[in-house]
């Protein structure tokens, strides 16, 4: 499948990451095998699928770490192996890369070096991220948030043009997860962001395109808007009258019902005033991006 | 946001910040070998059987506590392939062939100063106590404890970073860390048991032997870690 978000032309020329027939994988062992697409607006796809399916790989490819089989990757058009087109990605891993034995600060300045940035580059990342109280502190000592912040930090040292993120918010508790999601939401104004993620509704708050990957292929390349579930869920709490509907769907505080589609809810409210239930609150529960996964 | 995304060329060298680092990893090895080096060096220098006790132990033992204080580039090695940060140096643009390579060089470095203190304070303490430098002991320096520390720390170095890629991480004393010193310190110890066994007259074909033997194993080993040492063996586990 060749796939591309080019119906909308970059305002940065040059501003585009594509992977042409890629096929990569670990000691001769195929994990991805013939991935095409074009990124080229400015924008978070989220790429998505099933663990295994080989989304790590996907961004250890296109970060340069592994080499492809076959197939290329190109930014600007320029092939990755090129150390100028290297120089305009981010990548941040899936684990914390945070060497052992260094503070906080250290650690920055550590990468500070090898990036090429500033000492000023530190100083702004420690305020930005919000951790220069935790300066002085060495990485072993921090909680799992913080860890997650301090290792983010890095993509903070340098501007790129594109922006590799492997499971950015995963094992974050809810409000560092979105303080996180706010960073990149703002980065991605004028960035190209390919965004990893298990979480599908995080995956639709801030993608503005979904990447599906299954068993190493490209299962689906879409703006998230234009996506339709085959399945349509709602959600309805409700006041009174509990008793006419069955026990069996009742998750939480809200009964569950599956539907062809958006416009039968009204006839749902109309059946259930016909039962004698007092309606609440009718609220969306269903993910178009959970079929990509079913 | 800092500044604009431009192409930068040449990367920096990460040698010196992984020698840094490496001495930091494997600090207490370092002490250990020194410390362990110096007492036994002093406590030959001062045997009442003197000259010829010194002339035959002094060469066979510092090789020992240099593999053993150069831990620092392995163990280096070992925990930033495990954090994720050969993956990111990678991803920069820095080969994985100069990363193992710098590990190397920091083995050496750490070696080197335990090798310098060692020398330094023996020969040193042997020729202030007011013995000769006899041709025997410079040959056994030169032929046996020079290339003997080096290759035994480089040995057990590289034999612990690629065994640590090839395997699945543990933790504790049957770690790749954790092995990995009596790798380097049994080839010198080998050889201390053997040249103390032979007849005196052998004792310089015994050592200096072993040595340019082991130097050529660890030529082949390196050689071969070319091969063995595919760029997916940097990564962390997924």
């Amino acid at each position: 499948m060749v796939a591309t978000s080019g119906e909308h032309a970059s305002d940065r020329p040059g501003l585009e990451i594509a992977c042409r027939n890629l096929s990569s994988g670990y000691l001769g062992k195929k994990v991805l095998d013939g991935v095409s697409f074009t990124a080229s607006e400015p924008a978070i796809y989220v790429v998505l699928g099933p663990n295994g399916a080989g989304k790590t790989t996907l961004f250890r490819t296109m970060a340069g770490i592994l080499r492809p089989y076959s197939g290329r990757i190109e930014i600007g058009g320029r092939s990755i192996e090129e150390q100028a087109t290297r120089d305009r990605l981010h990548f941040l891993s899936h684990v914390d890369g945070i060497p052992d034995g260094l503070t906080v600060e250290e650690a920055l300045r550590f990468y500070a070096s090898v990036e090429r940035a500033g000492e000023e580059d530190v100083e702004r990342v420690l305020r930005l991220l919000e951790i220069e109280p935790l300066r002085k502190k060495f990485y072993s000592e921090l909680s799992a948030g913080q860890k997650k912040r301090v290792s983010i930090s890095r993509i903070f040292l340098q501007e790129r043009d594109i922006y590799l993120l492997d499971e950015p918010t995963a094992n974050l508790d809810p409000k560092v997860a979105a303080e996180i999601r706010d960073l990149i939401l703002k980065l991605s104004r004028n960035k190209v962001v390919l965004y990893s993620s298990h979480n599908l509704f995080e995956a639709r708050e801030i993608g503005r395109y979904v990447i599906a990957i299954r068993a190493g292929k490209i299962s689906l390349f879409s703006r998230i808007s234009e996506m339709r579930s085959s399945r349509y869920t709602v959600g309805v709490r409700v006041m009174g009258g509990e008793a006419s509907l069955p026990p069996e769907i009742r998750k939480g505080e809200y009964y569950i019902f599956e539907l062809s589609g958006p416009e039968k809810v009204p006839g749902l409210l109309q059946d259930l005033q016909s039962k004698g239930v007092q309606v609440r609150e009718v609220k969306e529960m269903g993910n178009p991006l959970e079929d990509l996964f079913a | 946001m800092g500044q604009t995304a431009v192409s930068r060329g040449r990367l920096p060298s990460v040698t010196s910040v992984t020698f840094r680092r490496g001495l930091y990893a494997g600090r207490l090895f370092l002490g250990v070998g020194l410390m362990v080096s110096l007492i036994l060096t002093t406590v030959l220098l001062r045997s009442p059987r003197g000259a010829v006790v010194f002339e035959t132990t002094f060469p066979l033992e510092v090789p020992l506590f240099a593999s053993l204080g150069a831990m620092g580039g392995m163990m280096l090695f070992v925990s930033d392939r495990s954090k994720g940060v050969l993956e990111y140096l990678i991803a920069y643009g820095i080969r994985p062939g100069t990363l193992f390579v710098n590990c190397l060089l920091t083995t050496v470095g750490l070696s080197s100063i335990v090798l310098g203190s060692a020398l330094a304070v023996g020969l040193g303490g042997f020729l202030v106590t007011g013995h000769p430098l006899t041709t025997d002991l410079e040959n056994s320096v030169l032929g046996y404890t020079i290339p003997m520390t080096y290759a035994s720390s480089l040995f057990a170095a590289s034999c612990g970073m690629i065994w640590s890629t090839l395997s699945t991480p543990r933790i504790g004393y049957n770690s790749q860390a954790g092995v990995a010193p009596l790798l380097g310190v049994a080839p010198p110890m080998l050889v201390l048991i053997l040249a103390e066994a032979v007849d005196r007259s052998q004792y310089y074909y015994v050592t200096v032997g072993a040595s340019l033997g082991f130097v050529a194993l660890v030529a082949i080993l390196l050689l071969a870690s070319t091969r063995l040492m595919g760029r997916e063996r940097y990564l962390s586990a997924m």
